[in-house]
């Protein structure tokens, strides 16, 4: 059996008293596009810098195609990292930066130069080769600093939130030049990003992670429409979280009983709860429905409208459910124009029953 | 007419603000033309002036310069003091580098506040006490040399020599050297230097290639103060260096003594000012030049 490019051994890194990485296990294949998502803190930086040596594990293991690497200092890897900063050396050109690496690995000068200027042409800057980099828009920034990892031939790249600087167009162009690079160049990327439509956008696979821990593991899709717990469903796209008591359970299907009312779900992978236990489900906003009549079949919560958020083609409606919880509902414009909100007293927010997806307790 | 009066009215609130600002420089402008600008003329001036009968009158006579330059005694001080200085300089540099880095890069922000105090107290007491502790040290029958004579080694002569001068400038620069390197090194962007780490560059290699020329600035004006305050030092080749051969501060105050000779002294404190200004100058230049090599 082949050893995975890169596996997490349960990892734990601690700085004096606060852990940053409790206990993370997963693997990564070569050639794939991961990208480890979560909210600022939840350690996904730490895990990256882990994978490069920067920081050593407090326990557990790191290994790469079945290696320890724990002991294996960063100069030593071949595991260029492209940085939030970008952390371009200021005092040389562009060519000089992506020449660094090269030069660190005794590559004669004339070669080195070959090389360089063959990846900033690849990249598109090539005339920029002999300029500062303090003269570099924000963009051209990220192709060099993209041009000096990649120069050196890595079999992994990584990268930590690296367009996070970048204005939102530029942000949508870096993302097929991205995605785009990594098909071409066939080797793994791992992307760490708190950006959910980053993360969506460019990724195979998903690592979602909360406070040192890993919430999921997933293809963008199966964490999208299947959240496997609240945390990824808060945290994930715009999903209506409804909590209550288990009042009857079956093997296939539960009955939770909440200040919203009793609805029926279906357990799908899950083990069956038992009787009295709190659980969720959650209705994406999007896949939920609305109407100003009470729908005859199936479940139904009677909500009035608080406010409404356009965003081009699409719709997010704020709704108040009478226990006071506030539900969400996404829909297209056009949809929306058919029906006459502003008059009705009250909206119905209803789903198919295959479309409420049971997350358990926590 | 009427679009005249709100013209006024800026330029009168024109007039105020620079009155204002004027407030503000006035003092700085005051006190230097008083005590620096003012002084360092007349000191230039006094150069072309005669001494007669151990009384200096004033005049325009080129002697003093062609007497003072035209003698070798005056060169040899001249490069001396440069040697002394330039060695004080490189190895106060050598040393305090390491201190440093320790300081910028392995402490805690609370080592590094508490260490950054402690290089301050030193300036507490003056310089010239300092400088007589060490005659306790460096003496024939000093600490160091009762140490050594334990070992069998010694006596070795370490008072009015050039080791002894150098000392004594390492005392007067060295905390503050540490103190200006340690700011420029801990300025550096942390992740420079992991980058360097993280495309190959070993840890020793990444203090040229990386942390030299990140904190090149900070790091010539430690140089420049270093050198500065030795060049200019009279305490310590006077006191540790045995006065003999004397550098340029010695000589400004032998020639003031022999005679009465203040054009004379005058004629070495402008050449000693044209130095460091030159120096002053050159190293400023380097610290900012855009780009090395």
């Amino acid at each position: 059996m082949v050893a995975p490019l890169v596996e997490f051994r349960s990892v734990v890194k601690r700085f004096d008293d606060f852990v940053a990485v409790e206990r993370v296990n997963f693997t990564i294949e070569a050639g794939e596009f991961v990208a480890i998502m979560g909210p600022s803190g939840c350690g996904k930086t730490t895990t990256l810098r882990m994978l490069a040596g920067l920081e050593a594990p407090s326990e557990g293991e790191v290994l790469m195609e079945g290696r320890v690497m724990n002991d294996v200092p960063a100069h030593e890897r071949d595991t260029p990292l492209v940085w939030q900063s970008l952390a371009l050396f200021p005092f040389l050109n562009a060519r000089e930066n992506v020449e660094f690496g090269l030069q660190m690995r005794g590559v004669e000068a004339a070669e080195r130069r070959r090389r360089a200027l063959e990846w900033l042409d690849r990249m598109e800057i090539a005339e920029f080769a002999e300029r500062d980099i303090a003269s570099l828009s924000g963009g051209q920034k990220q192709r060099v600093a993209l041009a000096r990892s990649l120069v050196i031939e890595p079999r992994i790249l990584l990268l930590d939130e690296p367009l996070s600087a970048l204005d939102a167009n530029l942000v949508i162009r870096m993302q097929s030049v991205l995605t785009k690079l990594q098909r071409e160049l066939g080797i793994t990327f791992v992307y760490v990003t708190h950006s959910q439509s980053e993360a969506f956008a460019m990724a195979d696979r998903v690592v979602i992670m909360s406070r040192g821990h890993i919430a999921q593991i997933g293809s963008p899709k199966d964490i999208y429409r299947a959240p496997a717990n609240r945390f990824v469903a808060e945290f994930v796209g715009r999903n209506n979280i409804i909590t209550g008591t288990v009042s009857k359970a079956t093997a296939k299907a539960v009955t939770i009983d909440g200040s919203l009312g009793s609805f029926t779900v279906d357990l799908g992978q899950h083990e069956k709860p038992q009787k009295g236990d709190t659980a969720r489900f959650v209705v994406a906003a999007d896949l939920a429905q609305i109407s100003t009549a009470k729908p005859r079949r199936g479940s139904a919560i009677a909500c009035s409208l608080i406010s409404e958020e356009f965003i081009g083609s699409v719709v997010t409606l704020f709704l108040e459910a009478e226990d006071g919880s506030e539900l969400k509902v996404q829909l297209q414009e056009r949809e929306l124009s058919k029906m006459d909100l502003k008059s009705a007293a009250t909206i119905y927010l209803s789903w198919a029953s295959d479309q409420a997806h049971y997350i358990g307790a926590d | 007419m009427s679009d005249s009066t709100p013209a006024k009215a800026a330029s009168s609130a024109a007039r105020q603000s620079s009155v204002f600002k004027l407030t503000f420089r006035l003092p700085i402008i005051i006190w230097q033309s008083l005590f620096f600008i003012g002084p360092l003329c007349f000191m230039v001036a006094m150069s072309f002036f005669i001494v007669r009968n151990y009384r200096m009158q004033e005049d325009f006579v080129m002697k003093n310069w062609l007497k003072m330059l035209g003698r070798d005694y005056f060169w040899d001080s001249y490069f001396l003091t440069w040697g002394l200085a330039g060695i004080g300089t490189v190895v106060t540099m050598l040393v305090a580098f390491p201190a440093a880095y320790t300081l910028a890069f392995k402490v805690s922000e609370t080592v590094r506040r508490w260490a950054i105090f402690m290089l301050i107290i030193p300036f507490f007491t003056s310089y010239l006490v300092r400088i007589f502790s060490w005659y306790v040290i460096l003496a024939e029958s000093g600490v160091i040399n009762a140490g050594l004579s334990y070992l069998g080694l010694g006596p070795f002569v370490m008072l009015n020599t050039k080791f002894g001068t150098v000392v004594g400038y390492m005392t007067l620069t060295l905390p503050l050297v540490i103190i200006l390197q340690t700011f420029a090194l801990a300025n550096i962007d942390k992740s420079l230097v992991e980058a360097a780490f993280n495309l190959g560059c070993r840890p020793f290699r990444t203090i040229y290639r990386v942390i030299l020329p990140m904190a090149r600035t900070g790091l010539i004006i430690a140089a420049v103060f270093c050198f500065i305050l030795s060049f200019g030092d009279f305490v310590s080749p006077y006191y540790l260096g045995g006065s003999k051969p004397p550098t340029l501060p010695i000589l400004i105050v032998d020639t003031v003594k022999s005679g009465q000779q203040w054009p004379r002294a005058a004629v070495v404190a402008v050449v000693m000012m044209v130095t460091l200004f030159v120096v002053a100058f050159a190293g400023i230049m380097a610290a900012y030049r855009r780009r090395v090599g």
